[in-house]
């Protein structure tokens, strides 16, 4: 209980301590003296937490509740499989952007309040990951979203406001229809509490089933929003671009993947058996195969390099909502495995960009060429990571979409059972498409390119071993996909 | 009969004569008369509030001891004990977080002209809450409207007395009203006491006679009421006086004034109508209607608005409107989301509206936005606050506006009829409520390179950022452990019947 | 309804006067003639009021010759209420015509728009 309680409020009371501590903006003689001094501070924080997390996750078995909100809304919390493999992909990803923003931030203004909130949001994952049922688990969503908002519009101009504005507007609206959905769902179940096999009663399902679909749908398309779902994706391309380049990697990689928690939490309070067959079914795969191609299509097209990256999450987190929304077991452990392997390949590629930016000033894809001569670590990483977005073997992304067809196959459902792979090829032929000619450009940037002025711009270690440990990681969990496979078969049948 | 059950004829009687005696007191002992007669009402409603919860049941006091239907009444229970206990909470703190600012907005000889003003509103506020007798209570309507007016136009500038002149014509407009269905009640019923004219206007009801004049008697009622709480149509006057009033006024005008009146109403249904009468009348629906409309227009004209202040005053037309979408839905979990909503607007309106004063004093007095920019960085203590007060009003769970938004949408769920409505409009509220307070949140945090204006420290505005604290830690309270607040509503309402 | 209408005509009338008297003070923009509607307004109650209390062919409640019997009494009660009423009309008519003279000296004129349109010059 206590290391649960402790990995989030710790990083919570550091990160509000930090915003406190530290409110006015550094500036001018004691920034490079107390620079120093809060990096170091903030990457043992980090470190700290992180480590309260992997002993919460080893240690902690039971739930507990912490209090009540009202009479039969306790606040609650308890480690599940799937919150366990979430919390996974938080702990590894959230420092290693930590560590790369030390080097990134460092012309930036505002430090402090940049790491108070990274540091917030942190907590908030945390507990979002251990909910033990649906009130906590919107209770720290909506904390999620205004945690993570000033990370959006850390840069202060009229963009970056604007962007985390539109974020905040797109997620509210989400989280309120949840919130919508929610209130049916307590009317109708007899606790809130996280099951994977439905809640609901069964005599309500016999009264009032077309209603609560219509419920169902409300809750997929609120939470959905978060994940970037099709007709609510379009804060993900404003609010990444301008956002700074590590907190884009984790918006990306793990904050995005609250969305899809919160829609298999959903799944689960439905139950799967409820919504199987079902016209919610079909119109959520539609959406998804839409988000998926469309992501892919827009990405192509996209010219800056971040949001090329954010169009990007757009399409890949619909491979893991197409994997929920076919609903057997395979694909379920696909788009698990899908949620870990988008999750460092996309933190990855963020950072490398940012690397690129950082080093270069460029952001726009046309003007790169030529820069695997410049940065060549950076961009073998870049490369790397991108063969697994693809799904190219040895990576993770192979693995996690093999699942994903194959589910889809088997599932023998009328039409996506045949469409849903072939779509997802086509978006792997697309993703192949917007992303390798940075390698090919990179590297071989042809015959006319001018080889007397370049020099090497390889950045700093604490920007090039996060990015390390994350490609690493993308192609480690391709090359032994069991021991994820094995976490997700645990989660699937230990629920 | 207990000692304690004089209590509110106590508290009544005490805050109306320090009114008298603070007119012959120099301005500094005046201000200490107030805050005294402040707590030791406080004080009187908390023990009054605890000897009810242990009787657990509501009493009534004879004045003058004549026994009904002759004499005038005073009846307390559980809700009455614990509103007053509130609103002198209320109106504690937001005299102590607006005092620094007094001598800057009020000429030095008139401030204990302010302090007679403050203690007289409480005063009526408290006979509203406690009165069981309809004309009293018209009385105090008008001796609030007046002490109200004067609060509003004590800082004398044009606009505060234009503010005041429109508060007068729309409080008469709504007292008149008033009084006109109660000469009808009355002329049906031939009572004046609340429990006598229930018994008849039961009997009335059962006979099947007068049914026209019985509800244009409630809808008269109800709607001068309405109109006195700035209900949708009728809040052209709240922006004005809610702007450009004192703080310490502004604050108690928005957190309590309008509460007053809707306390009356609340009584009005339950204790002279009757809840089943009130319900089955259309009454409710014109109310539910209103209700919504309050809420999705209050916070267009809000998000328009580009004066913080004004901002705020039109916030608080879209709250009366989710009060009275409560009453609308005429449930009894309705009607204790809207009394919890009463609790909770009254302590966030007044933490917003104090903090705001904070944010605009360190920005030249101004309070455009573009004038705003960073200002929580210049006074940090009110940046915190207006930062709580903003989550509160936008409904982000631990404050207490996550609560009662809970409440209303629950209520609303056993509604067959409105429930989409209400839920539907309750989103697009929470959603445009995000919009202008988030946009100002982040306004007020958008750090400046080259500001004109000073900062200011702790050291300076202790008493200040203390009442900012007590403020928000109300708040969190009512919204972390709401459900024994929820517990007394309910039985304060069961009390009620 | 007609026969009904014409034996209650005192309350009819009251009910004429007192809608007279609300648009007055509601739609009127001189601040005077508003305040003449208030008055209306108020003194509509209490003829209704009045009307109410009063019964044909009784005497007020004024004990002369030892007649203590309730039948030769009106109801004293709306008297009662009508005074206490005078008293806060009394009040708050004082109340709006020291505002309006407040707003006169400032402004040079009684018409409640004509204010509101110079206040938004001023830009405060």
């Amino acid at each position: 209980m206590y290391l649960i309680l402790s990995s989030i409020f710790f990083p919570i009371l550091a990160g509000l301590f930090l915003l406190i501590r530290f409110r006015t903006p550094l500036s001018g003689e004691n920034r490079a003296v107390s620079r120093k001094t809060l990096t170091s501070l903030i990457g043992a924080l980090l470190v700290i937490t992180a480590a309260l997390v992997v002993a919460a996750l080893m240690c902690a078995k039971d739930g507990f509740t912490l209090f009540y909100l009202t009479k039969n809304l306790p606040v609650c919390f308890r480690i599940d499989n799937v919150g366990r493999l979430f919390s996974m992909l938080a702990v590894i990803a959230i420092p290693c952007a930590g560590f790369f923003s030390f080097a990134y931030m460092k012309h930036e203004a505002r430090e402090s309040r940049y790491y108070g909130f990274y540091l917030l949001a942190f907590g908030v994952l945390n507990a979002l990951c251990f909910a033990g049922n649906l009130i906590t688990f919107y209770l720290f969503f909506e904390l999620l979203t205004l945690s993570s908002m000033p990370l959006v519009l850390h840069n202060g101009s009229k963009e970056a406001l604007m962007a985390g504005l539109k974020y905040l507007f797109y997620s509210l609206c989400g989280a309120y229809a949840a919130l919508f959905g929610i209130y049916f769902l307590y009317q109708n179940c007899d606790s809130l509490t996280f099951t994977a096999d439905g809640a609901l009663r069964a005599s309500s399902i016999a009264e009032h089933g077309g209603f609560l679909l219509v419920t169902a749908f409300v809750m997929l398309l609120g939470f959905g929003v978060k994940a970037g779902m099709f007709p609510m994706h379009a804060w993900l391309p404003t609010a990444h671009p301008v956002a700074p380049a590590p907190a884009s990697a984790v918006l990306s990689a793990v904050i995005v993947k609250a969305g899809v928690l919160a829609i298999i939490r959903v799944v689960g309070m439905f139950g799967r058996d409820f919504l199987r067959g079902t016209w919610v079914q079909t119109v959520w795969l539609i959406l998804a195969l839409i988000t998926v191609f469309m992501g892919s299509l827009l990405a192509y097209r996209e010219p800056v390099l971040k949001k090329r990256l954010a169009y990007s999450t757009v399409s890949q987190i619909s491979y893991i909502l197409f994997g929920l929304a076919v609903m057997n077991e395979t694909s379920f452990t696909g788009s698990l495995m899908h949620v870990l392997a988008h999750g460092f390949v996309k933190a990855a590629l963020f950072l490398c960009a940012g690397a690129i930016i950082y080093k270069t000033g460029k952001t726009r894809v046309a003007e790169m060429r030529g820069i695997g001569k410049e940065m060549p670590l950076t961009m073998w990483c870049f490369t790397i990571a991108s063969l697994g977005l693809i799904g190219i073997p040895p990576t993770g992304g192979f693995v996690s979409k093999w699942y994903l067809a194959l589910g889809s196959l088997k599932s023998g459902l009328p039409v996506f059972d045949v469409l849903g792979p072939v779509i997802l090829l086509v978006s792997a032929m697309l993703t192949a498409g917007y992303l390798l000619p940075l390698t090919i450009h990179g590297f071989f940037p042809g015959a006319d390119y001018d080889y007397g002025g370049f020099q090497k711009k390889e950045p700093c270690r604490l920007m090039t071993v996060p990015i390390v440990i994350l490609t690493m990681l993308s192609v480690l969990t391709g090359l032994f996909p069991d021991m994820v496979a094995g976490i997700i078969a645990m989660a699937i049948t230990g629920r | 009969m207990d000692f304690i059950c004089n209590f509110p004829f106590f508290s009544i009687l005490l805050s109306l004569f320090s009114g008298t005696v603070c007119s012959v007191l120099p301005a500094k002992a005046a201000k200490i008369v107030n805050r005294v007669v402040i707590l030791a009402v406080g004080l009187m409603s908390a023990a009054l509030l605890l000897y009810l919860l242990s009787t657990g049941e509501s009493f009534i006091y004879w004045m003058g001891h004549f026994p009904a239907p002759w004499g005038n009444e005073i009846r307390a229970g559980v809700l009455e004990a614990g509103m007053a206990l509130f609103f002198c909470i209320i109106m504690y703190l937001s005299m102590a977080g607006g005092a620094h600012k007094l001598p800057g907005e009020v000429v030095e000889s008139k401030h204990n002209l302010y302090y007679i003003l403050v203690n007289l509103l409480l005063s009526s506020l408290l006979a509203l809450v406690y009165t069981n007798d309809m004309f009293t209570a018209y009385v105090f309507v008008e001796i609030n409207t007046i002490s109200a007016c004067g609060l509003i136009m004590i800082r004398q500038v044009g606009r505060t007395i234009e503010a005041a002149v429109r508060y007068m014509i729309m409080s008469l407009l709504g007292s008149g009203l008033l009084l006109f269905g109660l000469c009808i009640m009355y002329d049906l019923t031939g009572h004046l006491l609340m429990s006598n004219i229930k018994e008849s206007v039961e009997l009335i009801v059962a006979n099947g006679e007068y049914q026209i004049p019985l509800i244009v008697s409630v809808a008269l009622m109800c709607t001068g009421l309405c109109i006195k709480s700035a209900l949708f149509p009728f809040h052209a006057w709240l922006p004005d006086a809610y702007g450009y009033s004192t703080v310490s006024s502004a604050a108690i005008l928005s957190s309590l004034v309008s509460k007053g009146y809707i306390f009356l109403l609340i009584k009005i249904i339950y204790r002279v109508i009757g809840f089943s009468v009130f319900n089955s009348t259309r009454m409710i629906d014109v109310l539910f209607v209103f209700g919504l409309m309050g809420m999705i227009f209050g916070s267009l004209s809000a998000i328009k608005e580009n004066d913080i202040r004004r901002m705020i005053a039109f916030s608080s037309v879209a709250q009366i409107g989710y009060i009275y979408m409560g009453f609308g839905m005429g449930t009894q979990a309705g009607m204790v989301a809207s009394i919890f909503h009463i609790l909770s607007h009254a302590a966030t309106k007044s933490l917003l509206f104090i903090a705001a004063i904070g944010l605009t004093d360190v920005s030249g007095g101004s309070r455009r936005f573009a004038d705003l920019t960073g200002s929580a960085y210049r006074n940090k203590w009110a940046g915190v606050a207006f930062t709580a007060g903003s989550l509160s009003m936008v409904g982000v769970p631990l404050f207490s506006g996550f609560i009662s938004k809970l409440l209303f949408a629950q209520a609303a769920v056993q509604v067959e009829g409105k429930m989409l409505a209400s839920l539907i409009v309750l989103g697009i509220s929470t959603v445009l409520n995000a919009v202008y307070f988030m946009k100002t949140v982040i306004r007020i945090y958008t750090a400046t390179t080259e500001t004109p204006y000073e900062g200011i420290t702790f050291r300076h505005m202790k008493a200040y950022a203390v009442t900012l604290v007590f403020f928000i830690l109300l708040n969190v309270i009512l919204g972390v452990s709401s459900q024994p607040v929820v517990n007394m509503i309910g039985q304060g309402l069961a009390m009620f019947a | 309804m007609g026969p009904n209408l014409f034996a209650n005509y005192g309350e009819a009338v009251s009910a004429i006067l007192f809608c007279i008297g609300f648009t007055n003070l509601l739609l009127q923009t001189n601040l005077i003639k508003k305040i003449i509607g208030l008055n209306i307004m108020d003194s509509a109650i209490y003829l209704f009021l009045a009307e109410k209390g009063y019964i044909a062919g009784r005497a007020a409640p004024i004990v002369v010759d030892g007649v203590t019997s309730a039948e030769r009494y009106i109801n004293p009660i709306p008297s009662g209420l009508v005074l206490t009423g005078i008293v806060v009309s009394v009040s708050v008519t004082a109340l709006m015509l020291s505002l309006t003279i407040r707003l006169y000296t400032r402004y040079h004129t009684l018409d409640l728009d004509e204010i509101s349109t110079q206040l938004k010059r001023e830009g405060k």
